[in-house]
């Protein structure tokens, strides 16, 4: 900016709802966290009505202006564990020289969890206390939701020194810390690294409105009102001469203790201990000596604060042939085509080229078709994953679990092997979640996908043969179009774009879940030359019977298609049509 | 808040005073109402704050911050927003007994602790609560409060003022039979003869307060001095409690050549009597001390001294002069002045403003330290002498300033009024009751608890407190109301 002053801010944060995660936002950060939970509020979610989001809210976060918008409590492609370690993988390769973190809260037994997270290879793990970020918070979860930070790092790294595991992680907190003291206790429980966010934004000015989320923030700090914002007096100063404060503080309390580095005061609880003088009838009943007692060593060589860096196995990743020869596409977007091989040990295909891409060429990507890559065999899990404008990947085989995550503007297809006999229409070629929080895009399957395909979809186009259970799940943009049977549970919580199913049994009104969307036939002028479209490209690039066979009867088949609208959606696409209409 | 873009779309509007030319001719409130709607957008300025600050009432660097009777701003705010005019003055009255006079005469410390004030002119909570009582009062909403039980304790209470109404007004609620007793001819204190008549009306409002506690059964007993008609210790025996609630009314003096001369007055002894004279007869009895064709010079720049020039001015004095012993304040909060303190910044007050009506100028003098009382010859005063100080350079061991060398200058005056605080309590009743005083002369007995050395007997509002504020009166009205409710009956209800 003109001051001098940068609008990137050094951690990103990736969260269920994966709004505006593309290839370019996760370039442009030193630090990628993925939120597992909060602190203020654990196992929840997020809901931000519609009449709040306004048009600044709705280009950040790629949907339709004046329509709410649901972050689902989980993240539809974490599971289990093991696909928790997919994704840090996945967003290792979108931006190979950030950390990853990963936000858990603090609870009875986040120590195993954490155990797992590390072998995960996570680079930081970060334990979030119940008090902290309660703007936004139901006010039932901020009084009655969470467990202090204490407990939870106490436990995390307990367990992670038991395990030898701590060695590999650093270890943060947060949840209202405010002073030295909160910094050196953190610490001798585990810490070594320690989160604030109040008390600087107080020192910027923030007066504890609780009115984060009317705009209406009257010192300007959580409002995007160009008069309010006017009000903001705070400078980084303020915040640089806190911490300097804070720092201070703790180093009076480290003298005293003994030590002369944080090093080595981590995990240090031998010298803490119980306050007599607390005398409240609510402390008598706690029993702190298991938060107190000093992590046990399986052998001497333990390290208990972070010494050794994650190993993430980036060496060994296909894309970095791709990234040598597309050097002339990157750098001077000249078109570039690679043939490869690809087996089920190649994941995250594409995903590390799309940095390189975004990197050099912005959020715009390459233009279209610039890097053409086309693969033989079985594609590994998140082929595609943040796969930029530009680039297009077509594998003759089958996918596996994420093709598309967090698709940003590239195009995939997947077909089967053309010598395969058995008709590709009744057989899965793509496992779960595919398209999870897609921003842009295309991606076209000769075949079914299995469940939850398009969640949280938010501008892809996506074409298919049949889906699992949960399909189009709070999916706010873009286009699937389904060209054979669906699971139950078919576009819940969707509150935009249009999914269109070839349904000539007519079991879609049975799977589908009617709370926010409608069914209608496709009759408008434009829905039927874009569904037309669509279906052509499919052909074209799959070479797909069933496409050939519906364009071939054209019109007696699409009184077969069903279009799948949310009602809210539909209101705000009419209210857009008006307004562009008057403005004309 | 009904609104929560209130704040954005009204700007901060208070009712404009009466004309200062014209109100300086007659006796009469200056105050007036706005219309309604005007006054339910300035409610729907209120931002419904998470951590407000208006009703706090800590003392922050020895100020008052928020509304020390803690009165429920944001809630009456939204409900005059939202027109719910009963509703409001039914969560007014709940922690203030009498927002008629801090309506009219409080500071306002929650409106300088109002977090609007940090954005922009804050919440014009003041008017707001003097409109709701108003308000009430024009419905007939207002009536004593008769308790349907009474107890057989029987209270004394020693002083009238605010803070001894508070206290009768809550102890009689309870139940318990009280009795008021104040040496002055009318009931009130400060309310009835310190404050002049223009900035708190005696007859309509005070009065009008004071018929509604005798309507609800408090003995009121005028022309009654404990320790000189009365025996303090009789008083104890007679009742089951008796709470002091003297006032701080030893002014401070300014020792200097001249002091005895004829036309140098404590600014009480003027008030007083004028407000005396004023509603004995309207004047015509001439028992008071006449500003009229004087140059008038009051030395101390607080509330009274203001009130002395609105006072002197309706009299007709020839030339007002205020003399002030600190510099000017600035026009904004300083550095060391944050929100949510009290603002220290240069007001105009009303006097101020009809002084610059009528003389074209404001009439302070900053930074000015009066040395001698000049003489005529015949024992009256005809001028002082004065000089200006530094405050740059204190001096060791004594004033925190050091006059100015070479600075004197003579001021003609014919009357000058002593405005310069209070120092404490008189003490004959205390001294009768063997109640200690604290080092600075006062009452001594702890805030919240109120109770003296002597069981039953206890203090509150200025003779406790020192100088202090009418809503600190109410305060401690209210608290030593329960405390002493707390000592009859062995536990209270009261708040």
């Amino acid at each position: 900016m003109e001051n001098g002053d940068s609008k990137r801010s050094a951690i990103k944060q990736v969260a269920s709802g994966r709004f505006g995660v593309t290839s370019w936002y996760l370039t442009n950060a030193d630090e990628i966290q993925i939120k597992i939970s909060q602190g203020a509020k654990p196992g929840e979610g997020g809901e931000l009505p519609g009449a709040k989001v306004n048009k600044v809210i709705a280009s950040v976060r790629h949907s339709t202006p004046g329509v709410g918008l649901i972050s689902p409590p989980p993240h539809h492609d974490i599971y289990s564990i093991e696909d928790l370690a997919q994704l840090i993988f996945d967003l290792k390769n979108a931006n190979p020289s950030a950390r990853i973190s990963v936000k858990l809260v603090s609870e009875v037994g986040v120590g195993t969890i954490a155990a797992g997270v590390a072998k995960g290879h996570a680079d930081n793990i970060l334990i979030a206390g119940a008090s902290g970020g309660t703007g936004a918070s139901p006010l039932t979860s901020i009084k009655h939701a969470g467990l202090p930070w204490e407990l939870g790092i106490a436990e995390t790294h307990q367990t992670l020194v038991m395990n030898d595991l701590r060695s590999r992680v650093r270890l943060q907190t947060d949840g209202q810390l405010k002073t030295g003291r909160d910094v050196a206790i953190a610490c001798m429980l585990g810490a070594e690294e320690f989160g604030f966010a109040t008390a600087p934004l107080i020192t910027l000015g923030c007066i504890m409105m609780r009115k984060c989320h009317l705009n209406t923030c009257p010192v300007g700090i959580a409002t995007q009102d160009e008069e309010l914002r006017k009000k903001f007096k705070g400078k980084p100063e303020h915040v640089v001469n806190y911490l300097f404060m804070v720092a201070e503080e703790c180093r009076t309390y480290m003298t005293e203790l003994g030590f002369r580095t944080i090093e080595e005061m981590v995990g240090r609880c031998d010298m803490l201990e119980i306050d007599d003088a607390v005398d409240h009838w609510k402390a008598q009943g706690i029993d702190l000596t298991a938060t107190l007692t000093p992590a046990r060593k399986p052998h001497e060589n333990v390290d208990v604060f972070c010494t050794i860096d994650q190993d993430h196995g980036l060496d060994e990743v296909l894309d970095n042939m791709l990234i040598e020869k597309s050097q002339k596409a990157i750098q001077k977007a000249e078109p570039v085509k690679i043939e490869t091989e690809i087996q089920n040990i190649d994941r995250a295909f594409g995903t590390m080229l799309s940095h390189h891409v975004s990197k050099n060429n912005g959020s715009e990507g390459l233009p279209d078709n610039t890097i053409q890559i086309k693969c033989k065999g079985s594609a590994g899990q998140s082929l595609g994953a943040w796969l930029a404008h530009g680039i297009t990947i077509e594998v003759e085989g089958d996918a596996n679990d994420y093709v598309g995550k967090g698709l940003s503007g590239g195009r995939v297809i997947v077909y089967p092997d053309r010598n395969a006999t058995f008709p590709a229409e009744e057989n899965i070629i793509t496992g779960n979640v595919a398209l999870y929080g897609a921003i842009a895009g295309e991606v076209y399957f000769r075949g079914r996908a299995a469940e939850r395909f398009c969640v949280r979809n938010s501008g892809a186009i996506a074409v298919v043969e049949g889906v699992g259970d949960h399909g189009c799940e709070y999916m706010t943009g873009g286009r699937a179009v389904i060209l054979g049977p669906t699971g139950r549970n078919f576009a819940a919580g969707m509150s935009g774009g249009i999914a269109y199913v070839y349904d000539p049994e007519d079991q879609l009104l049975g799977n589908c879940n009617l709370e926010l969307v409608e069914l209608e036939s496709v009759e408008e002028l434009e829905d039927i030359s874009e569904l037309k479209e669509m279906v052509e490209s499919h052909s074209n690039y799959t070479k797909s019977e069933v496409a050939k066979r519906i364009l071939d009867n054209w019109h007696d088949e699409l009184p077969h298609f069903t279009k799948v609208i949310p009602i809210d959606y539909k209101r705000a696409l009419k209210e857009l049509a008006e307004e562009q209409k008057s403005a004309k | 808040m009904g609104k929560p873009t209130g704040f954005k779309e009204y700007k901060r509007q208070t009712p404009s005073d009466r004309d200062p030319a014209l109100r300086i001719l007659d006796w009469e409130e200056l105050h007036t109402h706005m219309p309604t709607e005007e006054l339910q957008t300035q409610g729907a300025r209120c931002m419904n704050c998470g951590v407000p600050f208006c009703h706090t009432g800590e003392m922050i660097a020895n100020m008052a911050a928020g509304c020390p009777v803690n009165n429920l701003i944001p809630e009456w705010n939204d409900l005059i927003y939202n027109n719910r005019w009963k509703e409001a003055l039914d969560r007014l009255h709940k922690t203030n007994n009498f927002p008629e006079f801090t309506g009219r005469v409080c500071p306002a410390p929650c409106e300088g602790s109002c977090v609007l004030g940090i954005i922009e002119p804050p919440v014009t909570i003041k008017n707001i609560e003097c409109s709701i009582i108003d308000h009430g009062f024009e419905q007939g909403w207002v009536n004593p409060e008769i308790p349907e039980t009474r107890t057989d304790k029987t209270v004394a209470i020693v002083g009238s003022g605010p803070a001894g109404l508070a206290a009768a007004a809550q102890l009689n609620k309870a139940g318990h039979t009280v009795t008021v007793y104040e040496r002055a001819d009318r009931i009130g204190g400060l309310l009835m003869y310190g404050i002049p008549n223009m900035k708190l009306d005696k007859k309509k409002i005070v009065e009008r307060r004071v018929a509604l506690l005798k309507e609800a059964g408090i003995n009121f007993l005028t022309n009654t001095e404990i320790g000189k008609d009365i025996q303090a210790d009789e008083l104890k025996e007679k009742f089951d409690a008796v709470i002091l609630c003297t006032g701080a009314t030893r002014p401070r003096d300014l020792p200097i050549p001249g002091r005895e001369l004829k036309g140098v007055h404590f600014a009480m002894e003027f008030l007083h009597a004028n407000t005396k004279s004023l509603l004995d007869s309207n004047l015509e009895d001439g028992n008071y001390i006449n500003a009229k064709n004087k140059n008038v010079i009051v030395i101390g720049g607080g509330d009274t001294g203001n009130d002395c020039l609105g006072t002197s001015l309706r009299h007709g004095c020839k030339s007002l002069v205020n003399f002030e012993i600190v510099p000017q304040p600035p026009n904004e909060r300083t550095d060391n002045n944050p929100w949510p303190q009290w603002p220290k910044v240069f007001r105009v007050d009303y006097g101020h403003e009809e002084s610059a009506t009528k003389f074209g100028e404001d009439p302070r003098e900053f930074e000015i330290s009066t040395v001698e009382f000049l003489d005529d010859g015949n024992g009256n005063l005809k001028g002082l002498k004065a000089c200006k100080v530094d405050w740059s350079k204190p001096q060791k061991g004594g004033a925190p300033f050091s006059p100015v060398e070479g600075s004197e200058i003579t001021y003609d005056a014919d009357l000058v009024l002593l405005a310069m605080g209070f120092l404490g309590p008189e003490s004959p009743v205390a001294e009768q009751l063997g109640v200690e005083l604290d080092p600075r002369s006062n009452y001594k007995a702890e805030h919240e608890h109120f109770t003296t050395n002597v069981e039953g007997v206890f203090a509150a509002g200025d003779c406790r407190r020192g100088q202090s504020l009418i809503v600190w009166a109410i305060n401690e009205g209210r608290g030593v109301a329960r405390e002493c409710d707390r000592f009859l009956m062995k536990e209270t209800s009261l708040p």
